[in-house]
Formats: C-alpha cells, structure tokens, sequence
C-alpha cells in the first residue's frame, strides 16, 4: 500500500503509486476497482490497494466492517464482484482464482483448523498438495517447525494443542510453502499472555524473510509493531494511516 | 414351548454347519456387499458435490436424495422386474432371477441412504477444512478426499447404514430373485417363506444371524467413532 496518505481526501482512494520502472519498485500485489455487493447492499468499494513486497500491514475495522472478507477475497475463499489485480506486476483475475495467486498467497483462519492427522502431517499438507519430494518435504517440515517452536509436537493429535499452539502450527503450515503474501485474519485473536506474544514475536520475521503480511486485528501490540503500515475499513472503504 | 423348541432348533442349525442355511447367508452377504460396492463411489461423489457446491435446483437435489430413502423396496422391485423382465428394455441381459439382479436391486436400494448420509456428514463438517485445503494449494480432488476424510465417521455411518438397509429389505430380493433355492434365497426372503409355511426354526436362525450382523457392524462404527475422539500420530 502506497504509505502516504490520500491527498484528494477520499478515503476510499487511494493515491495512484506511479508506475513501476524496476521490478522491486512493482507492488507485490496491487488491486484496483474491487467492488463487493450484498444484494442492494455495497459492501466494498475500494480504487486501489497496494502491497509492497517484504511488508506488514495491518488492516483495522469496526466489528462487521468486512475485514475478513477483504482478506478472503484476496486469499480466493470469496468472490468479488469486479476486481482488477496485478501481481508482481502480472495481470490476473480474482475470480475465478488463478493458480499462480494460489501458490503464493496463503490465507489463515481467525481460529485455524487442524485436520485430524497429526501435527507434522497438517505442516506438510500444502507441500504434498504440490508433490514435494518427501525428502525434501521433511527437511522443510523440521525447519518450519523449528521456526513456530512446534517441534516436540510433531507426532501430536492436533485436536489436543492448545489455541497459541494451533495458531503457531497454522503460521508454520503456511510459511513452509515460502508464499509471498500471507493473509492473517486476527492472529492473536483468543489469545492471552506468552501463547499471544510468541505469535506476535513470528510476525517481523516472516517479513524479514521476505514475505508480505496482512493482519486482519485489533491488537494493539501488532498494530503498533516497528514498521507495520495501517489500512483502515470504513464504510466498505480503504484508507491507509 | 412352539417358539421355544423353534429356537433350540435355531441354534441347533447354526452350530450345526447346515449348508442350505449358511449358502443363503452366504447369498445375502455377497449380494449386498457387491451392491453396496457398486453404489458406494457415485453415492459418496454426489453427497460430496451436493453438499460442498451451489448450484441452481440444489434444493431439489437434496429434496428428491431425502425422498429416495423413504422410497418402497417392493416398487423398486417391481420396476426392475419390468426393466429386467424378458420383454424389458434389459432383459437381454438375462439378470431377472439371477443374482446380478439382486445386487442391481441392492445397488438402488442402497445409493439412496450412502448420499444422504454421505450429503449430511459433508454438510455437517466445518467449512474451514475445505477453505483450509483451498488456501493451502490443494486440487478439487484432494479437497475432496481431505473433506472425506474428515468425514470419514459420517461416511462409514452411511456405508453402515446402507448394508443394513439392504441386507434387511425383502421386497426387491423377492420380486427380482424370485427366491430360488440355492441360487438367488437370501436371508429375508428366505425367512419370509419358511415363516409362510410353518417352519420357524430357520427362520429364527437366520434372524439371529441377521441380528449379530447388526450388532458387528454398528460394533465397528462404534469402535471407530471411539478411534476418532482418541486418534493416534499419522506421521
């Protein structure tokens, strides 16, 4: 997202990014004309959303301000009326979702679910959806699992963690497919004490190590993380802080 | 004492190896497991994609799939019989009074209770497993088999289910197999013949076969929902 704010004063516009000239200077992701509708009801309406590469953003909201769907449309769990993205300065649909957004855009649950398998089994899904060598596919397993702290828990029936341990196996789950875009709706939602701040302390690195976070939240210890841009939903509207 | 001295020769007939009786279990058994076999793949693959997709008349699809359960044995016999019947448009196949009619009987009978059943376990699922399973790259087909598994308790209460529906119904297996000794007799019908002439005695042994068939099967469902609240590491 273009980080200044919107001169024209509308907050649902955002100041177009000058076209980029070099391919680290193209946005990540960059949605343009995303209208959603509810019967007669216009549910967003937003000019231009953009999403820098290797940035965290974290987008707020009254309750029912649509938070979550904005992040499920972008995650391809939800259709958008009309919607125009590029990404890495490609440009695709939204609907129907194309496969090159799936393979880089991971969207998380609010409160994630863990097939019933085991937890080491739930970290490698996506990898065997994607025909991972099983070497390989274990090798990325340990080093996912070393990163969210999960390790003792591998062979765990994951009906059993608790809600920070499902959140972390949730981040791992998704961070093993090194996506460029992790959607995150309320990370830290539900949690309390050293399960929240363990969560909260995975965030900078997933952005250190290259990837874009968007965090649907209201928490204010990842609102005010160092660096975290803010986008704001108000009346089906962007506005960027 | 008629019922008593009926059941002491029951079970006299059971422990006794009695060949007749155990060919018709034999009957019953092989011909409801190939139909059930036969029903299981389309019956589970329309339950999945009624349940998991919208689409225009689904109402109606989950309407007449409930509607099918309630639907006569006796009339779906009766409709084969015309279909299978030698001036029917399959009676070139030469399937009435044979065996293979049976199991198309059972196939039918069953196909109902196996997509409602599999329809009502996908649909009771949470959503999030399949968006899970979406948003981690997986095809349409893995999504399936992910959500089916997930359901998996669901699935094997409709199989349960459905065996229990067609190992226990009469009407079908009575019009299209036409009851021949030794060929297409199987536990019901048998039952029902040997209750019309008198002769109670296998007709409580097979009954009690039936019965134990009941106990095992839902035996196992029980055990495996036992499984699913205290499942072991995968991996």
């Amino acid at each position: 997202m273009n980080p200044a704010e919107n001169p024209a004063g509308n907050p649902g516009v955002t100041p177009a990014v000058t076209p980029a000239v070099t391919p680290a200077a193209t946005p990540l992701l960059s949605v343009q004309r995303l209208r959603k509708a509810h019967g007669q009801r216009l549910l967003f309406d937003i000019a231009r959303l953009d999403i820098a590469r290797a940035a965290a953003y974290v987008l707020t909201g009254a309750n029912g301000s649509g938070k979550s769907t904005l992040l499920r449309m972008l995650g391809g769990l939800e259709r958008c009326d009309s919607c125009r993205v590029a990404f890495e300065g490609q440009d695709l649909p939204l609907y129907p979702y194309p496969r090159q957004l799936r393979q880089r855009i991971v969207y998380v649950h609010q409160h994630p679910i863990m097939f019933s398998t085991s937890v080491g089994h739930n970290i490698a899904y996506g990898l065997l959806a994607r025909g991972v060598d099983r070497r390989v596919l274990r090798a990325l397993v340990d080093e996912a699992m070393a990163w969210a702290g999960v390790t003792h828990l591998r062979d765990n029936d994951p009906a059993r963690l608790s809600g920070g341990e499902k959140q972390r196996v949730a981040l791992a789950r998704a961070r093993v497919l090194q996506p460029r875009l992790l959607l995150l709706d309320e990370p830290t939602a539900n949690l309390d004490g050293e399960a929240r701040e363990q969560v909260i302390a995975l965030i900078p690195t997933l952005v250190e190590q290259g990837a874009s976070v968007v965090m649907a939240c209201h928490d204010r210890d990842l609102i005010n993380l160092p660096g975290v841009r803010r986008l704001k939903l108000r009346d089906g509207r962007l506005a960027v802080r | 004492m008629a019922l008593l001295d009926a059941t002491r020769h029951a079970f006299a007939l059971l422990s006794g190896g009695d060949a007749a009786l155990w060919h018709i279990v034999w009957v019953s058994i092989k011909t409801s497991i190939l139909g059930l076999l036969l029903a299981a793949p389309p019956a589970v693959l329309l339950g999945y994609l009624i349940a998991m997709h919208r689409f225009p008349g689904r109402r109606i699809a989950v309407w007449l799939a409930q509607a099918a359960l309630s639907l006569p044995t006796v009339l779906i016999g009766l409709l084969l019989y015309l279909m299978l019947s030698r001036r029917g448009p399959m009676g070139g196949l030469e399937w009435l009074f044979a065996q293979p009619g049976i199991v198309l009987g059972q196939m039918i009978i069953g196909l109902p209770v196996l997509l409602a059943f599999t329809l009502a376990a996908v649909q009771a699922l949470d959503p999030r497993h399949a968006e899970t399973a979406i948003a981690h790259g997986a095809s349409p087909v893995r999504v399936m088999l992910t959500v089916l598994h997930e359901a998996r308790y669901g699935v094997m209460a409709a199989v349960i289910s459905g065996f229990g529906r067609v190992i226990s119904e009469v009407g079908c297996a009575l019009m299209v197999g036409g009851n021949i000794e030794g060929q297409t007799r199987t536990i019901t019908t048998a039952i029902a013949l040997e209750t019309s002439k008198g002769e109670f005695a296998q007709g409580i042994a097979l009954g009690i076969v039936l019965v134990t068939l009941a106990l095992l099967m839902n035996g196992v469902l029980v055990l495996l929902q036992g499984e699913a609240h205290n499942p072991g590491a995968r991996l």
